[in-house]
């Protein structure tokens, strides 16, 4: 019995001293209050840092820790060795730099306190990389462009492994320091409008990185070094010669246009939309209009004093024009002496005779006013050869032209068709004797003679 | 004849059922995306090409361990894993640090990309110098994971 006894407490005394319960302390080991601290910590990677060198570093979450005697240990995932110690930095931090990151698989990091681990934690040194800083942030204003040409620098353009991440491009009004605006780039340069920003204004601006792939993935950089720049005055903007082209290409719009207005009618309209050429219109502008109280009237009762003879037929215009030629020579002479007045008619050559045609008639009456009444279809008619003084004409024996009305049968007929071009000359009325009637044997006035009779007896 | 008769009854069997494990694959590929291999062991790779500028001609003679051993199809993975512990044994070649690690990265971490059930036995050693060999080996790694890549 007593041997048992002996045998119990034996065995009872070497569990104690070899399980280390706790409430246990000894001097240097842990106290209860300590096992119960939170020993969470963090961790972040830079990878070719330092040439090749990679760098790993944690510290703990909780500030107030006491970390003497503690140490981090990285096992797992690393180039020909298995695990690696820690170095302790003056800011509680704990740092590795090596190229033994092999950086495919989980690492295990843990606290350890003596050979004791404290606090582990399984992380792939690919998922906490944090890049370094950009540098050289510098901000350029180009005029022309009206923008800011932000541009930076990053080490990670010449490096192996990271080498996409993301920009985190800051600016703000130095007056409104809290509203940051934040632009995301993955190139190093940037361009602000102008238009976005205040004029005549300073303004801060900052840059941060992060990795941007598939493989590597981690956090924020620091930021880089802050830059500033002052928008340019809106006032100083306005070049004094722009202005001035701009106020001359104003006025000189305005003074076209009114131009335009003016002269449309007159000058602009006939060019780009010529008018067709109207006959009766034409005609008018040609003819002189006839006075108010100038009665004209083509009724042959009006004629009632005029020897009018009629003309039968037509002869062949060569054979009279001899003939013409022979008796009218010595009257020709005669009357260039005598000269033409309106009041006493003469010989009345073809030339000093008022020559109508259609077109060619230029209103101008020799003779003087019928005494008959005249009625006009229209202001286009006009009296051919007139003879008002049929009277004085055939009492002085001179020759006079006569108006030559055509038979009735050929009236009608003749309004329409153009005149032929060797009308001959119209016979004389036997009637009429000892009276040299001179005949026009021009088309144009027979042409007109027949057209404005014709417009008399349509109507 | 009883005698005769007992040996390949009791002979054979065993001895097919011992060599069938040998000759069937028993690796496959973790890294399915080829992620690792593109963001690390290439890199690695494209580094030991550059340190190792050796004369062109060495290339051309195929040293008769890869007759034996191909990246056949279906066999990639295990031809990963024999390639990545024969390329441990030039560890001891001393030319460089960076060398070294380089090396390390391209073997342990094929080694952590694939599993295989078996552990590979390892061969004879390679003359230590013999930069041609270990050149066209990892060039026949390269080409290796490309192949496997390219089928995915």
């Amino acid at each position: 019995m007593t041997i048992l006894g002996t045998a119990f407490a034996v065995v009872f005394y070497l569990l104690r001293a070899v399980s280390g319960e706790s409430g246990y302390v000894q001097n240097g080991d842990l106290e209860d209050a300590e096992l119960d601290t939170d020993f969470s910590f963090s961790c972040y990677a830079q990878l070719e840092v330092d040439g090749s060198q990679h760098s790993l570093t944690c510290a703990f979450d909780d500030p107030e820790i006491n970390s003497t005697n503690l140490e981090f240990e990285i096992c797992d995932s690393l180039v020909g060795v298995n695990c690696m110690n820690f170095n302790k930095l003056q800011e509680e931090k704990y740092f590795i730099k090596t190229k033994k990151f092999l950086m495919i698989g989980k690492s295990k990091i843990c606290v350890k306190f003596r050979e004791e681990n404290l606090a582990c934690k399984r992380v792939e040194i690919v998922h906490i990389v944090k890049p370094e800083a950009p540098f050289d942030l510098k901000v350029i204003y180009r005029q022309r462009a009206n923008d800011f040409e932000v541009t930076f620098n990053t080490s990670h353009l010449q490096k192996k492994y990271v080498k996409k991440l993301m920009h985190d491009v800051a600016y703000c009004h130095e007056k409104d320091g809290n509203n940051w605006m934040h632009m995301n780039i993955t190139n190093t340069r940037l361009t602000l409008p102008q238009r976005k920003l205040q004029s005549d204004a300073m303004y801060e601006i900052k840059v941060r990185s992060i990795p941007d792939s598939d493989y590597y993935k981690g956090f924020w950089s620091d930021w880089s070094p802050s830059s500033h720049f002052k928008t340019p005055d809106s006032a100083e903007e306005m070049n004094p010669v722009l202005l001035t082209i701009g106020v001359t290409s104003f006025f000189s719009v305005v003074l076209l246009v009114i131009l335009a207005c003016a002269l449309w009618k007159k000058r602009i309209k006939p060019i780009i939309w010529p008018s067709l050429p109207d006959h009766k219109k034409t005609l008018e502008q040609l003819c002189k209009k006839p006075e108010k109280n100038f009665n004209v009237s083509f009724n042959p009762e009006s004629f009632l004093d005029c020897q009018i003879h009629k003309v039968d037929d037509i002869q062949s215009r060569d054979e009279v024009e001899n003939f013409l030629q022979d008796t009218l020579s010595p009257q020709l002479q005669e009357s260039e002496k005598q000269g033409l007045t309106g009041s006493r008619p003469g010989p009345n050559w073809p030339s000093q005779s008022p020559v109508i045609t259609t077109e060619t008639f230029k209103g101008e009456l020799p003779f003087g006013r019928p005494a008959g009444n005249v009625s006009a279809s229209n202001a286009s008619m006009l009296p051919s050869l007139w003879a008002p003084g049929c009277r004085e004409g055939i009492s002085s024996g001179s020759p006079v032209y006569q108006d030559l009305l055509l038979s009735p049968g050929t009236t009608d007929s003749a309004m329409l068709q153009p005149f032929p071009h060797q009308p001959g000359i119209l016979t004389l009325n036997p009637d009429v004797q000892g009276q040299p009637i001179l005949t026009s044997l021009r088309q144009n006035q027979e042409e007109a003679y027949v057209t404005m009779s014709s417009f008399y007896k349509n109507q | 004849m009883f005698h005769v008769s007992f040996r390949y009854i009791f002979g054979i069997p065993p001895l097919i059922l011992v060599l069938l494990p040998v000759t069937s694959s028993n690796c496959h590929l973790k890294d399915k995306e080829g992620k690792g291999f593109e963001n690390v062991i290439l890199i690695s790779i494209d580094e030991l090409d550059r340190m190792l500028a050796i004369d062109s001609n060495c290339l051309k003679k195929e040293p008769n361990y890869f007759r034996k051993h191909s990246c056949g199809d279906k066999k990639e993975a295990a031809f990963l894993n024999r390639a990545a512990y024969k390329l441990e044994q030039f560890v001891k070649m001393n030319i460089t640090v960076d060398f070294e690690l380089h090396l390390l990265t391209v073997s342990q971490g094929t080694l952590k990309l694939i599993n295989c059930t078996k552990e590979e036995t390892v061969s004879k050693e390679p003359k230590k110098n013999d930069r041609c060999f270990l050149k066209t080996l990892v060039q026949k790694i390269k080409t290796c994971w490309n192949k496997i890549l390219r089928g995915r």
